[in-house]
């Protein structure tokens, strides 16, 4: 009796092992093989930063997209993540300060997502290191989504799809915040915008008005010098800095909150300008309702403030641009509209 | 059968009771400790240190506690370089580069220093680098996966490729900035060779230290910082690279 019962468990043993070993798919009803997702680095990027634990799948996109998209994440199911992250906005908002749950308001604009996943520091103060990270954030903020960790994975493993979406996207049979995260992330990381009227002409494939070149030349010369800030095919030296907004003292620290150091207080991250034209209101506050007004804000140089950087080196002085070569200037962003990209 | 064993044993023992040789410098990385006859097979790793001055003092940062020659105060908020074509020269080596590119940052203390591991047992009596990119390494293409690019990419407008160098500031007051970028302006190449030869075998020493003074950017060509925007200054960029010929200087530690 011992000895068979004995070889009997060794023999489920071998065959579980050698099935193990062998295949998953005859053990496994489900074979986990999900869909790799490759992104092409468009000319003038460099490669994406994909974080190593988090490898771009179709399955994965797919339900980050879905994710991004459900209201399920918000406490009382009103917000979803595209409800400040508009599409046609170039996933920002139109509102000044974000509408959130209960209809409470922030004291940022919303940023934009677009090619953030070139980018290795996240919100206007860059308070995450990478989209996974900064995912976390909103779904417990109280006037964003003002939900818990526990309310959204409860939901959503009770929840008729998603059960069966994350198993197909990373082989989990319970959903926990880390999953959640990083389908997220991998969704963002597709909203590339690369097909905007300028891309077209530096593909020789169109020719730009006068008023967009002349525009092209004060953006990327010393005469507007927008390019030490906003530079490459990317817009954006994905540095932070003060550009002169405001007089001491501030109001919002920016990066001086996360690093507490005074030298970069009212620094704020530079921008992607793509999609511009579509992504009103502007700056970190909301302030500017116009490109017409952001311009005349560089135009006059700025303030005077102890963090000031030194690239807005026309202070008190100002640009001294005409009022053709402001239009010009303004002609040359909205260029960098991307129909395919905002769904125009 | 017996014997077969034997012989190999033997064999063993032979093999083990020669000399030990292999690298006898207890200052190389591969010194071997029971080697009893140098081989010349020594390897030595070589640290080259980035120091920067203004007046021969370490630079101190966001201080309005300097002048440059054209009386004009200022302080340093941003300095931030690119060396590249680093070569060790000597009487019995080809000029070889031993670092491609490399990128100072000076609010980040890890590029202060560069490793170079693995020099096998010469003369080194020379060493030289470019500051800045030459025209060859000066292409976007090339570098468009480095830490310094976006921030230091100089626009196809104005000429293509990368900064050299971004120094930056305020001047009389403390709000009103100066901005010393050098770089390709309109495709000319402004880099230029820096090139210290010593007495000593450069190997004895623990690093090479290369200095920068910062003031010295600004003289004998007197460069006034009102003149603000000199990225498509033929004149001005000029006039850096040959007052960078007293910016730099090498010395062994
Ligand atoms: C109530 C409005 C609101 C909701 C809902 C919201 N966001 Fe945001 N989002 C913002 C605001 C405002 C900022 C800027 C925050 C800051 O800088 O402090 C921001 C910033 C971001 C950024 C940073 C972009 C960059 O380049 O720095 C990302 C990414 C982002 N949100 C993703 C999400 C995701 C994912 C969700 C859903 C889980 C979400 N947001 C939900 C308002 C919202
Ligand atoms: C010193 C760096 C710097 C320079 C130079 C600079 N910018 Fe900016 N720009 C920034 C920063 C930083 C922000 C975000 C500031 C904030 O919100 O507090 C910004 C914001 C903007 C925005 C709003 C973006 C948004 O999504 O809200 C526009 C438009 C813009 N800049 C255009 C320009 C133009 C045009 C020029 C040249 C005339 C220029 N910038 C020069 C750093 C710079």
């Amino acid at each position: 009796m011992i000895m068979t019962k004995n070889t009997c468990l060794l023999l489920i043993m071998i065959t579980l092992f050698g099935c193990r070993k062998e295949d998953d798919y005859e053990c496994n009803p489900t074979p986990f093989n999900p869909t790799p997702y490759t992104i092409a680095t468009p000319p003038g990027f460099p490669d994406m930063i994909i974080p190593e634990d988090n490898p771009m799948t179709v399955e994965g996109i797919m339900l980050g997209e879905k994710l991004f998209n459900d209201n399920i994440l918000s406490g009382d199911e009103t917000v979803s993540c595209a409800s400040c992250h508009i599409k046609t906005a170039g996933f920002s908002d139109t509102n000044q300060f974000s509408i959130g749950i209960n209809g409470l308001a922030g004291d940022r604009n919303a940023s934009t997502i677009i090619n953030a996943g070139w980018n290795n520091q996240f919100n206007w103060d860059g308070s995450a290191r990478n989209l996974e990270e900064q995912a976390f954030e909103p779904i417990r903020n109280p006037i964003e989504m003002n939900n818990t960790w526990e309310n959204v994975e409860m939901k959503l493993n009770t929840h008729a799809e998603y059960p069966t979406l994350f198993k197909n996207a990373f082989n989990i049979d319970y959903i926990d915040s880390i999953h959640i995260v990083k389908a997220i992330a991998q969704f963002e990381r597709t909203l590339i915008s690369v097909n905007s009227r300028y891309d077209q002409y530096l593909r020789g494939e169109i020719q730009l008005t006068p008023s967009e070149l002349n525009g092209f030349a004060i953006f990327n010369s010393e005469k507007g010098d927008c390019f030490h800030c906003h530079g490459t095919q990317m817009f954006t030296d994905n540095l932070f800095h003060n550009n002169g907004l405001d007089t001491e003292p501030f109001n919002d620290w920016g990066l001086g909150n996360i690093t507490n150091n005074p030298l970069d207080n009212a620094k704020f991250k530079s921008p992607t300008l793509r999609n511009i034209e579509f992504s009103k209101p502007y700056m970190h506050d909301g302030r500017f309702n116009s490109l017409e007004e952001v311009v005349e804000h560089y135009n006059s140089g700025g303030n005077f403030s102890s963090t000031v950087d030194p690239l807005m080196k026309k202070l008190g002085v100002g640009l001294q641009l005409t009022n053709e070569e402001k239009q010009d200037l303004i002609a040359f962003l909205k260029t960098l509209s991307d129909p395919d990209f905002l769904d125009k | 059968m017996k014997r077969k064993y034997l012989i190999i044993l033997l064999v063993i023992i032979l093999i083990s009771c020669k000399k030990e040789k292999g690298c006898t410098d207890p200052t190389a990385i591969n010194y071997n400790s029971q080697a009893e006859e140098n081989n010349g097979s020594c390897k030595y790793n070589l640290e080259i240190n980035f120091t920067h001055t203004v007046n021969n003092s370490p630079l101190e940062l966001n201080q309005m506690i300097y002048t440059n020659a054209a009386g004009e105060d200022y302080s340093v908020q941003t300095l931030k370089y690119l060396i590249s074509n680093i070569t060790l020269k000597g009487p019995s080596i080809n000029d070889s580069i031993i670092y491609n590119v490399h990128f100072v940052n000076i609010i980040d203390s890890s590029t202060f220093i560069i490793n170079i591991p693995n020099l096998p047992n010469k003369t080194y009596t020379g060493i030289s680098f470019t500051m800045g990119l030459d025209s060859l390494n000066n292409q976007t293409e090339l570098f468009i996966n480095e830490s310094f690019f976006p921030s230091f990419a100089w626009p196809d407008f104005l000429g293509g490729g990368y900064h050299y160098m971004q120094l930056e500031g305020d001047f009389i007051t403390p709000f009103q900035g100066y901005a010393t970028h050098t770089g390709p302006t309109n495709g000319n190449n402004y880099s230029f060779l820096v090139e210290t030869n010593f007495e000593e075998n450069i190997l004895e020493n623990n690093r090479i230290i290369i200095n920068m003074e910062i003031n010295n950017w600004y003289a004998p060509n007197i460069i006034n910082f009102t003149i603000n925007g000199i990225m498509d200054d033929e004149l001005t960029q000029n006039q850096l690279r040959n007052n960078g010929n007293n910016v730099f200087s090498i010395s062994l530690e």
